[in-house]
């Protein structure tokens, strides 16, 4: 009976999120459909996990070990949730194995190296002077200083919240924890962005 | 309105307020609210600058040929000489895998009987004896209404999907 209610949520899901049903796919041996996926979420897997870790490489290796695991998984998926729940929560989960691991111990050099690897939204100007580019690689540097300094958790749920537009239902299924563990999260996150960024309004 | 401060449930909706997720309607509502409780403007307002100075760090495109390149390259080492072998029929084993499973069992068993006799006296087993002209005849049986119970199956239950595996 049990089984039988899970097989019913999994076709709904699969019914509902074209990503699920892509996976379906995938796990019916339909390669093609493993390349939409990539194509569809390869960028903002390798965003989240670079604002985790803010390193460039590390964070690459971690997107190229999500998708592998997805590939991995494909013989045993079940569509019990969205796609992208599943996935984020593969990218959460190497992403926080990979900081408490220390593989990221550079992390602070790159900061005070700036630059990072990852090119900047540019400044409206198509030719900003010199100034105006220093004092936005400062605020830059500024806001990747104080994401850094949140505690894991906090971190990747400002990351999906602001970055991912996720839904805290979404956001706590991710994490593992219940919906009103994500809004302290959040709360207490933004609370600690909005002492040490304010001043930038 | 009352103050989403006083009530509690300030950083929910505030945030949401921020993020322009709110509907029309409650967008005004405490847009009204918080033109007059300095509470209200001053989280708003630094929740606004957060959220400003979170947009201007924009993530570069990621170089997607090389990311797939990557990518599969480890996919193929890891795709093991069985695999590589099973890759044509899985499709038909997902589908097929139980019937396939079950005349395979059949056949398995029918062949098991087959064998038995020929190991055991014909004088100390008489019954076995029968068994062995019988029991070929009652494998193709079995398969037979295994069929016919499929067949019966898909007359009474027509909308009903193939079992999975």
């Amino acid at each position: 009976m049990a089984e039988r209610v899970k097989t019913d949520v999994g076709s709904v899901i699969a019914a509902l999120d074209c990503d699920a049903e892509l996976m379906l796919r995938v796990k019916e041996g339909d390669g093609a459909s493993f390349g939409v996926l990539l194509d569809k979420h390869r960028s903002s897997v390798v965003h989240f996990l670079y604002r985790m870790v803010q390193n460039a490489p590390v964070a690459e290796e971690l997107a190229q070990e999500v998708f592998l695991r997805v590939y991995r998984s494909r013989s045993t998926y079940q569509p019990t949730a969205k796609f992208t729940t599943w996935l984020f929560r593969i990218a959460t989960h190497l992403a926080l194995n990979s900081l408490r691991d220390g593989k990221n111990e550079r992390l602070q050099e790159r900061l005070d190296d700036d630059s990072s690897g990852m090119p900047v939204r540019q400044i409206s100007d198509s030719r900003p002077s010199v100034e105006q580019y220093m004092v936005f690689q400062a605020r830059l540097d500024e806001v990747r200083r104080a994401v850094a300094t949140l505690p894991e958790k906090q971190r990747a749920a400002v990351l999906m919240h602001k970055y991912e537009e996720m839904e805290y239902s979404q956001i706590a299924k991710v994490l593992s924890c219940s919906e009103s563990a994500v809004k302290s999260l959040l709360f207490r996150a933004y609370e600690t962005l909005r002492a040490r960024l304010a001043h930038m309004a | 309105m009352r103050c989403p401060i006083e009530t509690g449930e300030s950083a929910e909706l505030l945030l949401a307020y921020c993020a322009r997720k709110l509907d029309a309607d409650s967008m005004a509502i405490l847009e009204r609210h918080i033109g007059i409780c300095p509470a209200c403007r001053e989280f708003a307002g630094g929740q606004r600058a957060v959220w400003e100075a979170l947009d201007a760090w924009e993530a570069s495109p990621v170089a997607a040929a090389d990311f797939d390149r990557r990518l599969y390259r480890r996919i193929e080492q890891e795709v093991s000489w069985w695999d590589r072998m099973m890759r044509p029929v899985r499709p038909l084993l997902f589908r097929q895998g139980l019937p396939i499973a079950a005349a395979a069992g059949l056949v398995i068993v029918a062949g098991v009987l087959l064998e038995r006799p020929a190991s055991v006296p014909m004088a100390q087993a008489p019954v076995s004896a029968q068994v062995d002209i019988v029991a070929p005849e009652q494998a193709e049986h079995a398969l037979q209404e295994m069929e016919m119970m499929r067949e019966f199956n898909r007359l009474v239950h027509p909308d009903a999907a193939e079992p999975k595996m």
